[in-house]
């Protein structure tokens, strides 16, 4: 075992609740543990177990006594801070780091002195009157472990603890008072694991400045007391070399010199994070902000993760997980790996469904890839997995959301749909769900959608839970039961957006008509999907009020006239007298533009087939004006570009054709030719020809 | 020089005008000096950032702005890496080289401004050449350059503006910063630094038609760079402060400046230069000038004289108002279209600026 590594406490009946101790190798509980198990001197836990701690939410309790609770806050949670403040620093970290950490001596007598500071820092806290019962109690339950192993004979008992402790162990109130406290606790059972813990997770990195917290630097510290900060430094050359920052280690020499000499200046026994952080800053990036910014996190948090040993107890979820990872054969596996999955053989179900399942839990550990070529809606999926050693603390962060994949998978997805009123998101939800194979949440997911839809009155939100709904309606693997439940949610759905659709039209502008146009779109290829003729014609009807529309947005009128004419419901003649109709709009030829792009945006194959529809177009652009048609142009020109390109070639052909008719009569009024110029190239052109022509 | 008095002279070096802050810091320096300094780091930090001794006397800020930046820049010349102050123009760094080659070695006059057609005789040694063609080369023929007395006299050397220097005559330098050491070919010899030597240099980043440092050169430097202010308040006294001492030497009568004024002028200036109004409401366009506190402060000095000899003795807009205007249009083309909207949307807008508004109008 290796740190950084966390303990994790946890109730196993309700995994919500979980508390993790992180342990770095310079942690005093660290140290301690490794020095009894290498000296054979026996070490034990004493704060208050949380067997009490986790069955009752004590620190709820202490949040409704409200007044006193900032001053003691401020000291009892920070003791060191307020200390820091008085000794005229802005952080506690680096007071502490000057004060005690850095000293260089062996200087017992450091103890002697924290314990006085701690004394006077509770007593002034004393003379408040409220007090923090849960402190109380953990002192108390110390006072008691003390008491016992010490009633074992023990020549010598060392107490590591916090130092806001320490003066509990030194004023110590009667055994009467202590079990007065920590009589008739609530206890509820618990289990333990290890987990693999990283710096990142332990520090707390919002950008640099006061009060940020180096583990990095701590376990550098610790690990090697001379040759600090040419280390420090040597690792800051390295990230900017890998940087592609040329750092020789010249600089790094000048950049050790320069924080020593600036630690001295300011009376610091040892160059700290500041001192060594401005010094790289003005040997090695000439003073540029820039390159030092993309070092510094790596530089100050560190990236060491801890490992612990294959043996050590795990939270269920992780060995629910590892006993699938075996079943499946599909192993945890570094490096990048490719699968394709063949649906139909129930083994890679599954491992799809698990894959699916680790995704919803925000475990990543396989990327679902599209190929190209293949046409989608076959039978296989394809998935590139890697496990990263991160996901093991992604992991137990899951673990309280249930003790096997599924339930937890399950769990999460309810909780999320829970606490959103998004439709879109729960109706993708509710996809992610049915491919991970959840009844539980999926049946959760669609009331929650019911739920919402009747509450709900926004259209635009209701037609984009609609498209994914009618999809999973259609495609998804769904069991009989959730079929019809799902199919009542649709209909009504589908009911409302009838009904407040051609509302939700009227006076809106070019940006929310754009929205609308996508949004119509979609509902009504959701529709056709799912072939209920009762839906079709209460949508065809909806199509034709839009059609007419008065105030409407002719994006919308012109795109409603193009779906009712591809469901059948209109014939072709209509379509072209409703074109006309709408191009005969006099004078405002933006608002034309619009009814056309509505119409014709996306396949132009209508135009090609229909002459009449040819004819009236045609017709139209050739009568405008000049200006008129310069201020259409662009918007006509985004519309066609928005057909195939070989439809936009055939349309280009059958202009010229249809020109070139006309040109050709022109070509023979020979009253128009102009024979004697015609008659000067002669000459030229049988050069170039090389043939004789007659002139 | 016994001869010139105090009254003749326009502007005294920093160690003559602080002379008396120099003793006493001295006086109460028990801190350790580097070979040859004057003044222990402590003691130099105190002299440029200001404090109170424990004499009881008190020293007057010469820096007002970050002060680990001064630090950075103390703690370089202790570890005897030369020094580079890097910024804008106008944010105090020949001011601040002044200063700190006065705490550190007692003389701030070893200075070699640095020009497009410096010479390598300049930073190196030249030669007396009527000696040198009667006599043939020797000692005496030499005449030294600053760096070569501040070498011999371990004393710290100043370098102005060394990106205007031509690459190859700021190439020499490269040499005596790192062996410490100039090399005389023709005697076949060499200077050797005594303790103390350094260099500080100063470059503006600003300016089009520099020569960029070499990489060898950069790397014999420290690099400091120092910002323009970054609230109005540190802005606002450093105006203040320097218009009073200048006012001073211009025997301009002692009227104390206007603050409010000051605070207009600052404002306007820090506008421009961020491009967006104080309340973040309002976008801006910058003008091509740099608009630095150097700039605030011959603004607020000029409006002063005309004051004081035009006028009644008090600041008023239509004082500042040609400063303002000569400070912000560098660029006659783009600068004017500039200003004039700044005027137009903003100052005309102000609660109580349109005196300012109808003078500067008065000057378009």
């Amino acid at each position: 075992m290796k740190p950084p590594v966390a303990l994790l406490i946890y109730a196993p009946d309700d995994p919500h609740k979980a508390s993790f101790y992180p342990f770095a190798v310079y942690s005093p509980e660290w140290q301690a543990i490794q020095h009894g198990l290498r000296q054979n001197i026996p070490v034990r836990f004493m704060d208050l177990p949380h067997t009490h701690i986790l069955a009752e939410e004590l620190h709820e309790n202490e949040k409704e006594k409200g007044q006193y609770q900032e001053k003691q806050e401020d000291i009892h949670h920070d003791p060191i801070g307020h200390l820091a403040r008085a000794a005229g620093y802005t952080d506690g970290e680096r007071w502490w780091e000057h004060m005690v950490e850095t000293r260089q001596e062996n200087d017992t007598e450091i103890f002697a002195a924290i314990l006085e500071g701690m004394t006077a820092l509770r007593k002034e806290l004393a003379n408040e009157q409220n007090e923090n019962l849960h402190e109380k109690r953990r002192e108390a339950y110390m006072r008691k472990t003390l008491r016992e192993t010490q009633k074992e004979d023990y020549k010598k008992i060392a107490v590591v603890c916090g130092a806001w402790h320490g003066p509990a162990f030194v004023n110590v109130p009667t055994v009467k008072s202590d079990n007065e406290l920590l009589k008739g606790l609530p206890a509820i059972k618990t289990k333990s694991a290890w987990a693999p813990w990283s710096y990142s997770r332990i520090s707390f990195w919002t950008g640099y400045g006061a009060g940020v917290y180096s583990p990095e630097w701590y376990h550098i510290l610790w690990d090697q007391k001379k040759n600090l900060v040419t280390y420090w430094l040597t690792r800051a050359a390295r990230l900017m070399r890998q940087e592609q920052l040329d750092v020789s280690s010249a600089h790094v020499i000048e950049a050790v010199r320069l924080s020593e000499a600036l630690a001295s200046l300011r009376g610091h026994p040892l160059p700290g994070l500041e001192e060594m952080d401005e010094a790289a800053l003005a040997v090695m990036c000439f003073g540029e902000e820039a390159s030092m910014r993309l070092i510094r996190k790596k530089l100050v948090v560190g990236d060491r993760m801890g490992v612990i040993p294959q043996d050590a107890p795990v939270v269920p979820l992780q060995q629910d997980l590892m006993k699938w990872q075996k079943t499946l054969r599909l192993p945890a596996k570094e490096d990048t790996r490719e699968y394709d999955f063949d649906l139909r053989k129930p083994t890679d179900l599954s491992r799809s469904h698990l894959l699916h399942r680790l995704r919803l839990l925000e475990i990543p550990w396989g990327e679902q890839l599209t190929q190209k070529g293949r046409s989608a809606g076959t039978f296989h999926e394809y998935w590139q997995l890697q496990w990263k050693p991160e996901f093991v603390m992604d992991l137990i962060q899951a673990a309280r959301w249930g003790n096997t994949v599924e339930n937890a998978a399950s769990a999460r997805c309810i909780h999320t749909a829970d606490h959103t009123d998004n439709l879109k998101e729960i109706a993708t939800l509710l996809d992610n769900a049915l491919l991970a194979d959840l009844p539980e949440a999926v049946e959760s997911l669609i009331s929650s959608i019911q739920e919402r839809t009747a509450k709900s009155g926004d259209v635009q939100q209701m037609m984009q839970a609609m498209i994914p709904l009618a999809r999973v309606m259609r495609y998804g693997n769904v069991r009989q039961t959730d079929k019809s439940m799902l199919k009542g949610v649709i209909d009504g759905l589908a009911a409302r957006i009838m009904i407040n659709l051609p509302g939700a039209c009227v006076s809106i502008n070019d940006e929310a008509a754009e929205q609308m146009f996508e949004l119509i779109n979609g509902t009504h290829s959701a529709i056709t999907l799912l072939q209920s003729e009762e839906q079709m014609q209460g949508w065809a009807s909806v199509l034709n009020q839009l059609a007419d529309l008065k105030n409407g947005h002719n994006l919308i009128n012109g795109r409603s006239c193009r779906l009712l004419q591809e469901m059948g419901h209109f014939p072709l003649e209509e379509a072209a007298r409703r074109m006309s109709l709408a191009l005969s709009l006099a004078n405002d030829s933006s608002q034309v533009a619009a009814w056309l792009e509505g119409f014709l945006r996306g396949s132009g194959l209508i135009l090609i087939h229909d002459q009449r529809l040819w004819q009236v177009l045609d017709d139209w652009i050739t009568g405008l004006r000049d200006d008129h048609f310069s201020e259409v142009l662009p918007l006509l020109r985004r519309t066609f570009s928005t057909f195939a390109v070989s439809e936009r070639r055939y349309i280009g052909q059958q202009v010229k054709r249809n020109d070139s008719g006309a040109a050709k009569a022109v070509l023979f009024d020979s009253e128009r030719l102009d024979y004697e110029r015609a008659g000067r190239i002669l000459p030229l052109l049988s050069q170039i020809l090389d043939v004789e022509i007659e002139t | 020089m016994e001869l010139k008095t105090q009254k003749v002279i326009l502007r005294q070096h920093a160690e003559q005008q602080y002379a008396e802050e120099l003793e006493n810091l001295q006086k109460v320096d028990t801190a350790q000096r580097p070979p040859n300094w004057n003044l222990s780091p402590w003691a130099v930090a105190t002299y440029l950032l200001g404090g109170r001794l424990d004499n009881g006397f008190e020293i007057s800020a010469k820096y007002i702005g970050n002060r680990r930046l001064i630090e950075i820049a103390i703690a370089t010349l202790a570890t005897d890496r030369a020094l580079l102050l890097l910024g804008v123009p106008g944010t105090a760094k020949t001011w601040v080289s002044e200063h700190l080659a006065a705490a550190v070695s007692g003389n701030s006059t070893l200075l070699i401004q640095g020009t497009a057609g410096t010479p390598e005789e300049a930073i190196r040694y030249g030669w007396n050449y009527a000696l040198l063609l009667a006599k043939g080369p020797s000692h005496e023929a030499i005449v030294p350059s600053p760096v070569m007395n501040a070498m011999q006299g371990g004393k710290i050397a100043r370098v102005e503006e060394l990106t205007r220097i031509p690459s190859d005559v700021q190439d020499t330098l490269i040499t005596i910063l790192s062996e410490k050491t100039l090399p005389i070919p023709e005697l076949n010899s060499e200077i050797q630094a005594a303790k103390g030597f350094n260099i500080i240099a100063t470059a503006n980043n600003r300016d089009r038609g520099v020569n960029e440092l070499s990489s060898a050169l950069k790397r014999r430097f420290n690099t400091v760079i120092l910002p323009v202010p970054a609230t109005a308040e540190e802005e606002v006294e450093i105006v203040q402060k320097r218009v009073v001492s200048i006012g001073r030497a211009l025997e301009l009568p002692q009227e104390k400046p206007a603050i409010e004024e000051i605070r207009r002028i600052v404002m306007i200036f820090r506008e421009l230069r961020e491009g967006k109004t104080v309340d973040g409401k309002t976008k801006l366009k910058s003008p091509s000038s740099t608009l630095s506190t150097a700039e605030a402060i011959s603004v607020v000095t000029s409006g002063l004289s005309l004051a004081c000899h035009f006028g009644d003795g008090t600041l008023r807009a239509n004082d500042v108002a040609s400063g303002i205007t000569g400070a912000v249009v560098k660029d006659p083309v783009q600068d004017a279209v500039v200003w004039q909207e700044y005027l137009e949307t903003v100052v005309k807008e102000r609660n109580g600026w349109k005196d300012l508004y109808r003078s500067c109008r008065d000057l378009l």
